[in-house]
């Protein structure tokens, strides 16, 4: 909770509620009438309360995120339950985006789900950005507080899957003849071997197994852990950086989808790192942390 | 086109509203709207039992219709709307002679507009308004109401009206419900709002003569024209001067009958006889005397003069009065039948009066046609001059009085002698008459008693003789009279004046609550300049109305004077020990265990790092213990036990368990002991 409470930019109920009051006492007080003049202090209690009653509420409500996904990816909801002392109206602010209201409700109404909350772009998040709002308790006027809600743990937005880069042919290495990409164990098999711990159950030969009777692993004829590495340059432009990175998740999946061993190469705030990303939740996190290299400072 | 824009934004169609719930408090709240209106007489029971039915169809209909409404329907209440509205200005500018109110063409527009208006209630905003316009419709009611009677309608009124505000937040947040506790504070912060603003207004004002009404009450005709009747509380009864073997007359006064004998006073209860509204307290005149026979007063200088006009009749300008004054509208409300009496404020100038024709007389004197039964209601406008004491000092000038009546104002049955010499030596100090009637004033004060407890004088006794040279003990015709008579022996023309003071203010209606008991009488001293000027020495008239705040809260402060402090202290304060037992047990950590954790807990919140939901004692022990920096585990030591006793069943020893409870505690104040690192717990 950071900010005070404000009114709503709608200020008709209280200009209405000022010359109802006005109108009221000019009548009472002209007329001779103590009970409309009763009546106007009741009127005023109510109005008072209705429009001035949201600033105390929004000030004493606790709101909290009781829980929230660890990995999402932009553009698509992430459910996030958020627990609230009162009845509220949350709107999220950029980088997120999505509305609901959150708080108890009657007991014949069924307890609500989580709230799905929009993140907008790639990032990492420790906290959301919520307007918070409440017209408790008579519905007359919204006041709205701005606050930013932590996480109960990080959040890594990755970018949303673009669409994967075209590489370029290249010479193999041996024969000198222009080849496709082509994955890490899709070539002939040399033989086969009896499984050991640490091969990867895709290397599992099915035939040989069952011809074998025990578990058989392919031997490859060229060795699959030849890492593809992949160095993503983010550029300054948020919009530009995130298509880049969009993209960069993309071939990303479709080497981890070929079965390649993908070292991904970015620059963080801590600085650059390379390492291997073993799947695609780990590649979105890693961009989800990717920043332009002119943001950290380091070459 | 920007207002045309937001006319556009404004009339566009909400989305509809599906709480039952919503729509049945307002229903309810208009209902009790016009519920106050008949009881008020504005509208017939039958024409709002006829309303309140409609509304209900109206709400029903417009529930099944909220997500198409029919477009006829719209078209429908909106020229009825007009057509009511033209009827309204039509009412209002020719009105039915003799009635200014605008309050029954209000109330007819007003009801008609809600029943209209409940065939169309779509959306929540269209419920918005069924509950302002009924907040209009209440007070329309409210400006006839005249008792506490009325705070019932209010008490529903309001109730519904939040009632269906809440509905309305619950309907705008998607089922939000306030908490019972929440809702309880909920109408303290209205009625604490609403007391302070009630407390900080000022009293209302009658400033315009929109409401002054007449209508005439159960009294019925008087069968002598001019003639005094109902002082004894029966309008046909023709009224008959106080005499010792007479009844007394419980609610009526001796001195409404022509004549005041002021050697007896009448039994008077504490009856409410009328309600008044006025700009300004005063004392409200029934009837002037001016000739005094050493027993009783009468008026003989008082010729009656019949008006036959049409209401607001235009009272004459009484002989030696002077027109100029500030007004004074004063509308009374008759609940018990009383004398036939116009009461007023001195002087009057114009009579709102329910009869064709009055009887007015030349000393101020006004008489109804018809007996003041309850219900009758009067209105009266007065000039009324409020000379400061400077400018009385100062009156030489000005119109004088019409010898015959400055004869009677002057007029003694025999000479006083002794009168005359206390009177000189009262006002030897005083140079003009002003100072010489308050000297007397203040004489009386000083040395006389007011009391009703006496017995009457014996027939033939000169009442001012046996009141100043006597035990100087009497009620207020006898001391108003030896007043009269001591300034009528030192040349100053007076008239002794009956009528009632202004009574009881009552905050919440703003009237002044007159009672059988509040009848009075007092002397009128004649100031060339600004005419007869009352003077009392038994009773003070405020200069102003009170703020209703101060009338309320004096009001609280006499009623709370009445409570006996200490039983009701002594009761609040047992209860107040038993709510601190009561949470206190509740608070109390049951085993040791709870104990510890809640020691462990408030140490980590003074620390500023309390515990988590998901953490478990270990770890939160653990964290504590990171917070001191120093690398003790105290904390952890203390944690380990705790945990294998509640989730393992293994209890220390209870002089083990003792100790670290003690051990816990001083962590928690932080005196901590070297000692305390090396006692372990014993498993």
């Amino acid at each position: 909770m950071s900010r005070l409470a404000r009114p709503s930019r709608n200020a008709a109920p209280v200009a209405v509620a000022i010359a109802i009051l006005g109108i009221w006492w000019l009548v009472a007080h002209n007329g001779g009438s103590g009970w409309v003049q009763a009546l106007g202090d009741v009127v005023f209690g109510t109005l008072f309360i209705g429009i001035f009653g949201p600033a105390v509420v929004l000030t004493c409500a606790k709101v909290r995120i009781a829980s929230a996904p660890v990995d999402c990816i932009a553009g698509t909801p992430a459910d996030m339950r958020i627990e609230a002392s009162t009845r509220v109206r949350i709107c999220a602010r950029t980088p997120f985006e999505g509305e609901a209201f959150v708080g108890p409700v009657g007991r014949r109404r069924a307890p609500e789900n989580g709230v799905p909350l929009v993140p907008e772009r790639r990032g990492v998040h420790d906290s959301v950005p919520l307007d918070i709002a409440t017209a408790a308790p008579f519905a007359l006027q919204w006041w709205t507080r701005r606050v930013d809600l932590p996480l109960p743990s990080t959040l890594y937005v990755a970018p949303r899957p673009g669409r994967p880069q075209s590489f370029p042919l290249r010479a193999d290495e041996e024969t000198g003849a222009i080849v496709n990409w082509v994955q890490a164990d899709a070539g002939q098999p040399r033989g086969a071997r009896p499984y050991q711990p640490g091969d990867s159950r895709r290397r599992v030969h099915w035939s040989a197994t069952a011809h074998a009777g025990e578990l058989m692993v392919r031997e490859l004829e060229r060795p699959s852990a030849e890492p593809v590495t992949l160095t993503v340059i983010l550029p300054q432009d948020p919009q530009e950086a995130d298509r880049v990175a969009e993209r960069a998740l993309g071939t990303i999946t479709r080497f981890l989808e070929r079965g390649s061993t993908v070292l991904l190469a970015t620059v963080e705030a801590s600085g650059p790192i390379t390492a291997i990303v073993a799947d695609r939740r780990g590649a979105g996190r890693r961009l989800a942390r990717a920043v332009a290299n002119a943001d950290t400072g380091h070459p | 086109m920007r207002t045309l824009e937001a006319i556009k934004r404004a009339n566009r169609p909400g989305p509809p509203e599906h709480s039952i719930r919503l729509r049945a408090a307002c229903f309810f709240t208009v209902a009790a709207a016009i519920a106050a209106c008949a009881s008020m007489g504005e509208v017939s029971d039958a024409a709002a039992l006829g309303a309140i039915g409609l509304v209900a169809f109206g709400m029903v209909f417009s529930y099944f219709t909220r997500q198409h409404p029919p477009g006829w329907v719209k078209i429908v209440v909106a020229a009825g709307a007009i057509g009511v509205s033209v009827w309204f200005v039509h009412a209002v500018s020719t009105p039915a002679p003799g009635i200014t109110s605008i309050e029954d063409p209000l109330t007819v527009l007003l009801v008609s507009v809600l029943v209209l208006h409940s065939f169309h209630v779509p959306a929540r905003r269209d419920l918005m308004f069924s509950l302002a316009a009924s907040a209009g419709l209440m007070a329309v009611a409210g400006a006839q109401a005249i008792d506490l009677v009325f705070g019932f309608y209010v008490v529903a009124w309001a109730g519904c009206t939040i009632w269906g505000l809440v509905e309305m937040w619950a309907s705008a947040s998607d089922g939000g419900r306030l908490a019972p506790i929440r809702l309880g504070m909920v109408l303290a912060a209205v009625i604490v709002a609403a007391a302070a603003v009630f407390l900080v207004l000022p009293a209302p004002q009658v400033a315009a003569k929109l409401n002054l009404l007449d209508r005439a009450g159960d009294g019925g005709s008087i069968g002598i024209p001019g003639a005094l009747a109902g002082d004894a509380g029966s309008p046909a009864q023709l009224s008959r001067p106080g005499t010792p073997s007479g009844p007394t007359r419980v609610g009526g006064y001796l001195g409404f009958a022509g004549s005041l004998n002021t050697a007896l006073r009448g039994s008077l209860g504490n009856t409410v006889v009328m309600l008044v509204r006025a700009q300004r307290p005063s004392y409200w005149v029934g009837e002037t005397f001016d000739t005094w026979n050493g027993e009783s007063w009468s008026a003989t200088n008082s010729a009656t003069h019949t008006l036959r006009q049409q209401s607001p009749f235009l009272l004459p300008v009484p002989v030696g009065s002077t027109a100029s004054g500030q007004s004074d509208l004063q509308t009374f409300y008759v609940v018990n039948s009383t004398a036939n009496l116009v009461f007023h404020a001195q002087s009057a100038t114009e009579l709102w009066f329910p009869s064709s024709k009055i009887y007015d007389s030349a000393d101020d004197t006004i008489v109804s046609p018809i007996g003041l039964g309850k219900g009758a209601i009067y209105s009266v406008e007065s000039e009324v001059k409020t000379p400061t004491a400077g400018q009385l000092r100062a009156a030489q000038d000005g119109t004088l009085l019409p010898a015959p009546v400055e004869d009677s104002a002057l007029q003694l049955p025999h000479p006083y002698p002794r009168v005359a010499a206390l009177a000189k030596k009262i006002t030897a100090g005083a140079s003009n008459n002003y100072d010489k009637v308050v000297s007397l004033i203040a004489w009386m004060g000083a040395h006389t008693h007011y009391s009703t407890d006496i017995p009457p004088l014996p027939a033939g006794a000169d009442t001012v003789d046996e009141f100043l040279f006597g035990d100087r003990v009497g009620f207020c015709e006898q001391i108003s009279t030896s007043l009269a008579v001591m300034l009528r022996s030192l040349g100053i023309p007076t008239r002794e004046a009956v009528g009632y003071v202004p009574g009881a203010y009552d905050p919440i209606t703003d009237l002044y609550q007159v009672r059988a008991d509040d009848a009075h009488a007092w002397v009128q001293v004649w100031f060339p300049g600004f005419g007869w000027q009352s003077f009392d020495p038994t009773a003070v008239v405020p200069a102003a109305n009170p703020d209703p705040g101060t009338a309320a809260l004096d009001d609280i402060g006499h009623a709370l004077g009445r409570i006996p402090l200490a039983p009701v202290a002594g009761a609040l304060l047992c209860l107040a020990l038993v709510a601190t037992f009561l949470h206190w047990r509740r608070a109390r950590p049951l085993t040791w265990a709870e104990r510890i954790a809640r020691s462990a807990e408030r140490a980590g919140r003074r620390s500023g790092r309390p515990r988590r939901p998901y953490e478990t004692f270990s770890e939160y022990a653990t964290t504590l213990d990171d917070l001191t920096g120093s690398g003790s585990e105290a904390w952890r030591d203390l944690a380990e036990p705790v945990e294998a006793s509640v989730y393992g069943g293994h209890d220390p020893t209870p002089e083990a368990q003792r100790q670290m409870v003690r051990r816990a505690r001083r962590l928690r104040v932080g005196r901590h002991r070297d000692e305390d690192r090396d006692l372990h717990p014993v498993a």
